[in-house]
């Protein structure tokens, strides 16, 4: 399963009211039925807001950010900005 | 004959509606710098606008994604990325749309094109600020900035000359003008973001450095120096740029006679006329 089930996840959040209102209602299960499917790592990455992982993954950040624009997963621009730069911190 | 007679280049972000009718703290400085380009514009009196955009996964996206595509609708509507803002139908000139895509196949562009399309935010938000009449047809031309690897600077330069030369050779409009949107250096949600947003500029020297080489009139010397890795430097939406460098071979070697910078923002406000 390639990251582009999670990139078009981002993308689809963008333009399907529907879907946004069916990932704050029951997020697992509307993760789990989204085509083309997610790996479990990516489902529980996306639920848990870990934006961090998901850019480790390969996520493209352009559309990773517009989880936060809807605040998604508990998300907003400051906690997805933290978690960002968290994981792609260079390790010293 | 249609003649390219100036261009515009002019930022997009899709927050400044709301900013300037909030009364923002940059509200003023907004109104002044679309108002500047909006008069601008109206005195270059033209037909249609030659509008090079970058889709930002909006009207294309991975499941089908052209390199160069030409948006030939009787009109498209939007932004289809941000519903909450006002909505609009730009009209577009289809026919010279149609026969601009045309010529560019001939000419050895593999140029696509969409007969049906939303458009995003960054046809609307300059739009809404310079011409929110939307009386003014426009030719949609797509270029792949986000989705990687990117057109060459060369390419998108020669993309540009020869739309140039195509509307050369047709007589539907007298006058058109060339219109480009996007940063000089912007990354949007990336590792590259500053402090406080969710953006960030990470390459102001090059910033600088677009803005000196557009004053001198210099495309050859841009394209040289916008590389793969000066542009992946410059942050995620930093192949922008390649949208101003096509307009720029539309539009022929001329200089700016006007050009204002936003630092915060990596992008500029320019107008040839």
């Amino acid at each position: 399963m390639s990251i582009y089930a999670v990139n078009k996840l981002c993308y689809r959040v963008v333009h399907d009211p529907a879907l946004r209102e069916a990932l704050e209602r029951d997020p697992g299960s509307a993760l789990r039925s989204f085509e083309p499917p997610l790996s479990e790592a990516q489902v529980t990455a996306v639920i848990g807001g870990d934006v961090g992982a998901l850019s480790k993954m390969g996520a493209d950040h352009f559309l990773l950010h517009q989880l936060a624009r809807f605040h998604l997963f508990g998300l907003d621009f400051g906690s997805y900005a933290e978690r960002i730069r968290a994981a792609r911190a260079p390790v010293s | 004959m249609t003649e390219v007679v100036g261009a515009i280049g002019v930022p997009h972000t899709p927050a400044f509606p709301v900013m300037v009718e909030n009364g923002a703290p940059l509200a003023g400085e907004l109104r002044q710098l679309y108002g500047e380009l909006a008069a601008r514009l109206d005195r270059l009196r033209p037909d249609v606008l030659i509008y090079f955009t970058s889709d930002h996964y909006n009207t294309f996206f991975e499941s089908s994604l052209p390199i160069f595509a030409i948006g030939v609708a009787e009109s498209a509507s939007g932004p289809a990325d941000y519903t909450e803002l006002a909505q609009y139908t730009v009209p577009i000139a289809s026919g010279l749309a149609q026969r601009l895509q045309d010529q560019l196949v001939r000419r050895g562009f593999d140029i696509g094109k969409s007969q049906e399309f939303q458009v995003d935010h960054p046809i609307t938000i300059p739009l809404h600020f310079l011409r929110p009449a939307m009386d003014i047809p426009i030719v949609p031309v797509f270029i792949n900035a986000f989705v990687r690897p990117l057109p060459t600077a060369a390419r998108c330069l020669a993309l540009g000359r020869a739309i140039g030369e195509a509307l050369r050779g047709d007589d539907e409009f007298a006058r058109a003008v060339a219109v480009a949107t996007g940063s000089f250096s912007l990354e949007v949600g990336g590792p590259r973001m500053n402090d406080t947003s969710h953006i960030g500029v990470p390459d102001p020297d090059w910033v600088a450095r677009i803005l000196e080489l557009l004053r001198s009139a210099d495309a050859e010397r841009l394209v040289a120096e916008a590389t793969e890795e000066r542009i992946e430097g410059a942050g995620n939406a930093g192949g922008e740029i390649l949208d101003w460098i096509a307009m720029l071979g539309a539009l022929g070697a001329r200089a700016p006679d006007y050009l204002e910078v936003q630092w915060d923002f990596g992008h500029a406000y320019a107008a040839w006329s």
